[in-house]
């Protein structure tokens, strides 16, 4: 079945890894700017990163015919340092008009510090400004209900922001109803260990529906597999679910959302 | 346009048939986990985690639902409505 990976760091995976997910069905994918496994020293660190998210993987996925779209940001664990995100953030405009990019993210809170919503703040004041959508990243473990919580009320006193132009990712159990309920989008992280299965997630979509809900594999440096999503459709078929049910979360629903960017151009998959 | 989510046809009994070996199995990683904490040095009267665990467990066993969700807050640090004019971001 043909799917889109909303949530994929693609320069953390091998040009083996794009052939695996276009065998799969993977038709499109959308990459958020995030931590490189270490803290950058520098502004110009971040440009060169944006250049490889604008540039270089947008050419490594078309070998495989997979559309490769981008979100740009100084992610939370960085934004701890303010200076250096303020630079970052001065510098992201020079990219926006690039043909890949959809938005600003994966902003959001790491340890929910005061520095790092303060970044946050700032993100999303640079996305009203440019009329950008939003892609957030929600902490993990412990710091989530909170982080979540907290990231909820530091977008909606924005009079801004339309909330059908956010998506909040790594949602679970304890956090998807506040996200849909107060009109975002939200998006489930298919994660050994620390987040979400593929049976929890098919749960999930059983609970709360189709509507505003997408899934994704994260596929970073940690432990984590970029062929999470075939495992949830694999589920979802196993309990009985219909193809459209299946095609609406893993297929419609991201373009729904993305094509809220001008960038956007739906792939072009028979249903 | 919204979609019933509910598959066709997945009674109470085909739903245990199909999960009960992964149940089974998680039960006993738990199990060996609880032995092997056991069998290693230490008191582990005081120990957070531990409390944590045996609070999870205590709702796995009780007669309410939504115990994903419930064991999800237990392990959640809690949240105050104040925080921004705490942190003194208006
Ligand atoms: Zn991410």
């Amino acid at each position: 079945m043909d799917y889109i990976d909303p949530h994929i760091h693609m320069v953390s995976r091998t040009t083996d890894d794009y052939e695996t997910l276009a065998r799969m069905g993977c038709v499109a994918m959308s990459e958020p700017a995030f931590w490189a496994g270490f803290d950058r020293g520098s502004v110009e660190s971040f440009r060169d990163y944006f250049r490889q998210l604008t540039e270089f993987e947008p050419k490594r996925a078309a070998q495989f015919g997979i559309k490769h779209y981008t979100w740009l940001c100084i992610n939370a664990k960085e934004a701890e340092n303010v200076s250096l995100s303020r630079e970052v953030i001065a510098m992201i405009p020079e990219f926006l008009e690039a043909s890949n990019v959809l938005g600003i993210g994966e902003i959001g809170l790491n340890k929910n510090t005061k520095n790092e919503s303060t970044i946050f703040l700032e993100h999303v004041d640079l996305a009203a400004r440019f009329n950008q959508q939003i892609l957030i990243h929600t902490p993990h473990l412990e710091d989530k209900y909170q982080g979540t919580k907290m990231i909820l009320d530091m977008l909606v006193s924005d009079a801004r922001i339309e909330r059908s132009r956010v998506l909040v990712d790594h949602v679970e159990e304890h956090t998807i109803q506040e996200v849909l309920d107060r009109g975002f989008w939200a998006g489930m992280t298919l994660y050994p260990i620390t987040k979400c299965t593929p049976a929890r997630a098919a749960d999930m979509i059983e609970r709360f529906g189709t509507e505003r809900l997408m899934a994704n594999s994260a596929g970073d440096w940690g432990p984590s597999k970029p062929t999470a999503i075939p495992d949830l459709i694999m589920e979802l078929k196993r309990r009985g679910h219909s193809r459209e049910l299946i095609r609406k979360v893993v297929y419609e629903n991201p373009c729904e959302f993305f094509s809220q960017s001008k960038n956007f151009k739906a792939p072009i998959a028979p249903s | 346009m919204s979609q019933d989510p509910k598959p066709p046809a997945r009674s109470a009994e085909k739903v245990l048939s199909e999960e009960f070996f992964i149940a089974r199995s998680k039960i006993l990683d738990l199990a060996a986990t609880l032995d092997r904490l056991e069998r290693a040095d230490g008191s582990l009267e005081a120990l957070h985690q531990l409390k944590l665990l045996e609070q999870g467990m205590e709702i796995l066993l009780d007669d309410q639902s939504d115990k994903a969700k419930r064991v999800q807050l237990l392990m959640s640090r809690p949240y105050d409505p104040d925080w921004r004019k705490n942190y003194g971001l208006h």
